[in-house]
């Protein structure tokens, strides 16, 4: 049996009064990506930067993070050395060009010179960015700039790639190039851990996703075995107010949960037919009836009210 | 593929310097030009008028008095401004740092990389003061080639207070007071203008406590040959300023950086 590559048990941190991180756990296997998924300020990028070794956990309670079997605030530079690290931010040097932005992390991670070249040019390639080596930063896309800081990531061929929230503003075409290119190095060996916003990119990305609010987990599995256990089948999605006041006048009935929480109510059913039987009483039009998604286990899990954070 | 162990302490020192030096040399006749050209104008308008009623100094032509101080002053000034300015920039509006340590590198050499890069730079601009006031006949080479080195040290030392200043910023506006309130008067009462000897007996204290003070002697003893055993205790004094300044950026700025 393999060794998991992160192993987080009972981690807390605290800034202040306010606790971020509260009593978390988890494994990372090898070669497989891990998704950890929250609303904003529930502690996801925290928990990364503990990882490796940009926040300190409490020491009381006491907890341990194993990375690589390193212990991050001790062993900061072995498990930096390890990984790669796509912040959430394109903290690119605005200076230098694609080219030197890549060279300059050369140093950092100690390269030979004879191999920093073609790495380079294999990133390069990797990301579609070939044809851009000269080109200043500014004059890059934000899909160009996002797949750049994932290049600089890989430069050392690291065994873990941390992400956070690798693709928060990009558009559905550049979303999918880079999810190809991370399925694509999965396949070769790499490790994911990624925060994320999108349900659609957790649920094709990663094998285990962890759901966690106000730092604490909530649920942990594969994104598969969560909507089956977690959440009806299907769900009616309300859009016309006649519609809404129809369903808040029937209620709920048996097998059938009503969410209300916001404007319009969410029917979720395990049943197809039930719910359509139900949608018919609603009148004409105004909804639509679906499968249900991450995204509804998601809300069902952390709520659909907004908190301070967001 | 995969390079087989962490960068020795010397490559993640070099490789914050080497970042910096290729940010620094991109834009290599507006970095690199001013330099010469600042001390060329100050000379200019002091030599054209000012020199005219004041000839001497301490014994020395007052144009020389003067050049021999702004090579320190050079260096301070671009040291502070880089680990000032520059270093908030990198920490809280462009994110520099969050790359970078996300590499193999500690805080710690992130912090001795910057006031080292800084000190090369104290190096450059006081070569830069020295190059024109020799090509002008104002110092005579000889020793005063070594004084670029005063020149590094004095980059070290601004590097090492300027940084410790920026761990308290939190709103970039707030450096005005540090270089108003610090850097300016210290440019008029540490004896780059005047001598210290000259100021009145109460104040005298306080230009020895300014790090500036120190410096200044050091590098004139350079440019002039006029070596004196106290200059040891300026020595000393500065290497003290270096690291204690030195610990307390580190030991500030770590804890801003690593949550």
């Amino acid at each position: 049996m393999t060794e998991p590559i992160i192993k987080i048990a009972h981690v807390h941190k605290s800034y202040g009064r306010l606790k971020a991180v509260n009593d978390l756990n988890f494994f990372v296997e090898p070669s497989t990506c891990f998704g950890l998924l929250g609303p904003n300020g529930a502690g996801k990028t925290t928990m990364m930067k503990m990882i490796y070794g940009m926040a300190r956990r409490d020491s009381d309670p006491p907890g341990t993070i194993q990375v690589f079997g390193f212990d991050p605030d001790t062993h900061e530079l072995d498990v930096k050395f390890l990984s790669g690290v796509v912040p959430q931010e394109n903290n690119l040097d605005e200076e230098l060009n694609v080219w030197q932005n890549l060279h300059v992390y050369s140093k950092f991670y100690g390269m030979h010179r004879s191999e920093v070249d073609p790495r380079i040019d294999e990133l390069l390639e990797l990301f579609e960015l070939s044809e851009k080596k000269k080109s200043k930063i500014r004059e890059l896309s934000g899909g160009m700039k996002r797949r750049l800081v994932m290049a600089r990531a890989l430069l050392h061929t690291p065994r873990l790639l941390i992400l956070d929230e690798p693709t928060t503003g990009l558009d559905p075409q550049v979303r999918h190039l880079i999810w190809g290119k991370l399925r694509q190095l999965m396949k070769e060996g790499l490790t994911i851990l990624l925060t994320t916003h999108y349900m659609e990119e957790a649920f094709q990305l990663c094998d285990t996703i962890l759901i966690m609010d106000k730092g604490q987990k909530v649920l942990e599995g594969s994104p598969q075995t969560l909507l089956t256990e977690n959440i009806e089948s299907y769900v009616l999605e309300i859009y016309s107010n006649e519609a809404a006041q129809a369903a808040r006048s029937i209620g709920e009935i048996k097998g059938i949960r009503l969410d209300d929480t916001l404007e319009r109510p969410f029917i979720y059913c395990q049943n197809l037919e039930s719910l359509q039987t139900y949608a018919k009483q609603l009148g004409k039009g105004g909804y639509h009836i679906r499968q249900s998604n991450l995204e509804d286990l998601f809300l069902k899990l952390t709520g659909r009210e907004l908190n301070a954070d967001q | 593929m995969r390079t087989n162990s962490i960068p020795s302490l010397s490559s993640r020192l070099f490789s914050v310097w080497y970042r910096h030096m290729l940010v620094y040399t991109r834009n290599l006749v507006s970095n690199g030009l001013p330099p010469f050209l600042e001390p060329l104008i100050f000379l200019a308008g002091v030599g054209l008028g000012l020199g005219k009623f004041i000839t001497s100094m301490e014994g020395i032509p007052y144009l020389q008095f003067l050049a021999s101080g702004l090579l320190v002053t050079s260096a301070m000034y671009t040291s502070s401004f880089e680990c000032t300015f520059g270093t908030f920039i990198r920490l809280e509006f462009d994110r520099v740092y969050d790359g970078m340590l996300a590499a193999p590198i500690t805080v710690n050499n992130l912090i001795v990389g910057e006031i080292l890069w800084a000190g090369t730079k104290g190096l450059f601009f006081s070569f830069a003061v020295l190059v024109i006031v020799t090509v002008f006949g104002i110092i005579s080479p000889g020793l005063s080639l070594l004084a670029p080195l005063v020149g590094f040290l004095t980059g070290v030392m601004f590097a090492s207070i300027s940084l410790t200043v920026t761990s308290f910023v939190r709103d970039i506006n707030h450096f005005n007071f540090y270089m108003t309130g610090f850097l300016s008067p210290m440019f008029f009462f540490s004896g780059v203008v005047f001598p210290v000897s000259s100021l009145p007996k109460v104040i005298r204290p306080f230009a020895e406590i300014m790090p500036l003070t120190h410096v200044v002697r050091l590098i004139r003893a350079f440019c002039l040959a006029r070596f004196h055993p106290t200059l040891w205790l300026d020595l000393l004094y500065t290497i003290v300023v270096i690291l204690v300044f030195g610990y307390f950026a580190v030991r500030r700025l770590k804890r801003r950086l690593i949550l």
